[in-house]
């Protein structure tokens, strides 16, 4: 076991019923980090997360959250770590204020001047009751019941979702400042942009299993370089060997390719006289939707 | 006004689609307790003689008469049914159309699915004409299908019709009571509660008023007085419904005036900002302040049922008197006034222990609730044992009926040792703490499946359904003692007496103890609803 690691899942399985919602799933975090996961609605984040806090049980394989058993060490384990839900519920009858209080006094106490300084930041009114809220005010409170703690994991799952974009961007901020302080954070979410700006490390999660995981620059790497190119002639197959992806319109040609072999291509695409050539580089993006897709099979 | 109904009809169309499951058991329970009246009457009380007797045994114990409200005629079957379907079936499809009512109008709108229809072609008032639409629609059927089926069983035609028509009458008249604290309460919970008292209170009243022969005004001034005075089978008067359905008109005509001034969402009182800090800093203070409306209501109707059944048992003497049946008891020897004034205790104590079970039932389901509104999730993501949290709520589903019982016994004590029965304050207090274990095993079965098979919620309940028909009806129906023995209620001695045995409590104790470990170790050991 790998003590630099904060979270560390290996070949998790969870089923409900027949239906199976983790299959020998992987994911290592490690301590300081933060670490994106992403995946499509549906594809096992939020049921991974519960298992990760210990309010479902894992069917099979070995779940760590620092160093101690989700299932059993309940207790110690969640004085030091802080969760805030995606769908956030608030008690109707009760204020933001007493329920940030009574999250944070039943994980073991809040940093004051942070809950006024969350508070503050994002332009919440502690007065109003739980029914009273909107959903973007409702992920406030959780936010801010979360954040305020000294947890060493911060266990977020799909946080921003009903958040304007002024409060997004100060969600960056103040993640990016708990970063600093030497917290670590899962960061769950089904949009890249969010955990882009953000995540040191990313995993991939499509039914149930984990696809890919690395750094940004490692997924970068691996995502192809896009090729659009209008040539004079229509090229022979073998010229066009090296191309994923291949559309060929007459004499319009689009194409990726893997960022190694970018030379190559268009040695053997010259004698066939380029009149236009526009190369885009590795977008995140392209690499992320061919993920999601679930009928590809997976690289 | 033909604007504000708009898209009532393809409204009423789905609502009575989805609602009419939740409102079939009460048709059904209505029209079982009708039909298996007329069936088994015949064979369990076959002559004259048996049937005197239970005469003369619902007479000596007034209690039983204060539930089922007064037996006209137990000399046939249908005076019989009336008797022990009247008044039962009736609080039910009552019961029923204000769950209906309150959760078609109110609650949608917490749940925020109204927003989704109102924003359609949808006129005003077509919501709470669609939701009161399903509950009478309901009641209506409860009372043709216990009617029409009665008869089909043997029933004679005109008291069984005139029976199941008090059953729609119930339902109309709560249906628009309903519909108008759906106007008044601030969300649905609130809306149905207050309904619910409103039913209790006179339910309770007309009970009473029978028992102790008060003015009879106090009777028609009761709607449920006026479903009693329709007496099937014993006179057979159908002019009392109508001013049930007056009633009901106007009740509707109430509710539409308001729902049309009434904003979206909101009940006439408005909410007020709260604290920006927070005191509850635990999962004991969480569970008390989520309980508290409820549990502050259920006080006061415990200490309203005290003065009712106290006020009651200071003039048993002269009700048991007044009973020719009885008297001929009395004169034979057969009972002392003393013994049948005890016994009378005795159940009134197990009437009051056994709705005493329902908040601690009520707040096991409260924390079922919480778990599928996503409530449960983050405090358990805090540094919280799972047993400390289900222990919160089993705590006060334990404390809370033993206070009550306490409570509403400790007022029927002070009432019934100041009057010259033969009982005093400690003989009726330490009745009331011997029925305490009792109305802990019913609690514990709710506990039991809360934690293990949340899934069953609804058989939380089936603790409380079966010690009221064991308990209230058995006897009446001459089951086996095995039968009787599932009620925990069985098992409560009788403290005056002699030779009373306190083993019974012993087992039932056990019981408890054995359902809570069950509820305890599911709860620890089972997923968490997402």
């Amino acid at each position: 076991m790998d003590a630099e690691n904060v979270i560390d899942v290996r070949g998790l399985g969870k089923s409900f019923g027949r239906f199976r919602a983790l299959d020998d799933l992987d994911l290592r975090v490690a301590a300081g980090e933060v670490h994106g996961f992403l995946g499509p609605n549906g594809a096992g984040k939020s049921t991974t997360i519960r298992v990760l806090l210990g309010l479902l049980r894992a069917d099979s394989g070995s779940v760590t959250v620092l160093g101690g058993d989700p299932w059993k060490d309940v207790v110690a384990l969640h004085r030091r770590l802080a969760y805030v839900p995606g769908d956030v519920s608030l008690w109707p009858g009760m204020t933001g204020g007493e329920a940030i209080d009574l999250l944070g006094a039943l994980r073991g106490g809040l940093n004051e001047e942070r809950r006024a300084e969350l508070i503050e930041r994002f332009e919440l009114d502690p007065t109003k009751r739980g029914r009273q809220y909107s959903k973007g005010n409702r992920q406030k409170v959780a936010i801010v019941a979360a954040l305020a703690s000294d947890a060493e994991l911060l266990v977020l799952d799909e946080p921003t979702s009903g958040l304007d974009p002024l409060m997004e961007a100060v969600f960056t901020d103040v993640v990016a400042d708990a970063k600093a302080r030497g917290t670590s954070v899962l960061l769950s979410s089904h949009i890249l942009a969010e955990v882009e700006t953000l995540a040191d490390r990313l995993s991939i999660i499509r039914d149930g299993t984990i696809v890919e995981t690395g750094t940004l620059t490692e997924l970068r790497s691996q995502a192809r370089t896009s090729i659009r190119a209008t040539l004079e002639r229509i090229p022979e197959r073998s010229a066009l060997a090296a191309l994923h992806d291949v559309h060929l319109d007459h004499g319009h040609l689009a194409a990726t390719v893997d960022a190694d072999r970018i030379g190559e291509v268009m040695t053997h695409l010259a004698p066939y006289g380029i009149s236009a050539l526009t190369v885009e580089p590795p977008s995140l993006k392209s690499l992320f939707l061919r993920l999601y897709e679930s009928e590809e099979a997976p690289q | 006004m033909s604007g504000s109904l708009t898209g009532t009809r393809p409204l009423l169309r789905v609502t009575l689609r989805h609602e009419m499951r939740s409102f079939a058991p009460w048709i059904a329970i209505a029209v079982g307790l009708s039909v298996s009246s007329v069936l088994a009457y015949p064979w369990i009380f076959p002559d004259e003689t048996d049937r005197a007797g239970l005469a003369a045994t619902m007479g000596a114990n007034p209690a039983i008469g204060m539930v089922f409200g007064p037996a006209f005629d137990l000399m046939t079957d249908e005076g019989f049914n009336s008797w022990r379907s009247l008044a039962l079936a009736g609080f039910l499809i009552a019961l029923g159309a204000i769950l209906t009512v309150s959760r078609t109008t109110r609650g949608q709108e917490d749940s925020g699915q109204a927003e989704l229809l109102a924003s359609g072609v949808m006129g005003r008032a077509s919501r709470l004409l669609a939701g009161t639409g399903v509950a009478l629609i309901g009641s209506l059927l409860a009372g043709v299908v216990a009617g029409v089926a009665t008869v089909l069983c043997g029933g004679a035609w005109e008291p069984s019709l005139l029976l199941a028509a008090t059953f729609t009458g119930s339902g109309w008249m709560f249906a628009g009571v309903a519909a108008v604290t759906a106007q008044l309460g601030s969300d649905a919970r609130a809306a149905s509660s207050l309904a619910v008292a409103v039913l209790g209170a006179l339910y309770v009243l007309r009970g009473v008023a029978y028992a102790i022969e008060a003015p009879s005004w106090t009777i028609w001034a009761n709607p449920l007085g006026w479903m009693t005075e329709t007496r099937p089978a014993s006179g057979d008067h159908w002019w009392p419904l109508l001013p049930a359905l007056g009633l009901t008109i106007v009740a509707l005509v109430a509710a539409f005036a308001i729902q049309a001034r009434r904003d979206f969402g909101q009940g006439i009182i408005a909410p007020r900002p709260g604290p920006a800090r927070g005191r509850i800093r635990t999962t004991w203070r969480l569970a008390l302040r989520l309980n508290r409306a409820p549990l502050i209501a259920w006080a006061i109707a415990f200490g309203a049922l005290g003065l009712v059944f106290g006020y009651f048992a200071t003039s048993v003497q002269d009700v048991l008197a007044n009973d020719s049946a009885v008297a001929a008891i009395l004169a034979s020897g057969a009972a002392t006034p003393d013994e049948l004034t005890s016994a009378f205790l005795v159940t009134i104590l197990s009437i009051i222990g056994i709705v005493a079970a329902i908040p601690g039932v009520q707040t096991m389901q409260k924390l079922r609730g919480e778990e599928l509104a996503d409530r449960v999730e983050p405090i358990l993501a805090g540094s919280v044992p799972r047993q400390r949290l289900f222990a919160s709520s089993a705590v006060i589903a334990f404390l809370a009926p033993a206070l009550y019982v306490f409570g509403g016994g400790a007022i029927v004590a002070f009432l019934a040792g100041g009057a010259d029965i033969g009982v005093s304050f400690g003989d009726v207090t330490a009745q009331a703490a011997a029925t305490v274990p009792a109305v802990w095993t019913i609690t514990a079965v709710s506990v039991a499946v809360i934690g293990a098979r949340p899934r069953l919620s609804i058989a939380a309940w089936a603790g409380v359904l079966l010690s009221f028909v064991l308990t209230l009806l058995g006897p009446t129906f001459k089951l086996w003692d095995w039968a009787l023995a599932i009620s925990p209620f069985w098992h409560v001695p009788n403290v005056t007496e002699a030779d009373r045995d306190w083993s019974g409590l012993g087992w039932i104790s056990l019981v408890t103890a054995l359902l809570l470990v069950v509820g305890f170790a599911g709860f620890r050991r089972r997923d968490i609803a997402a």
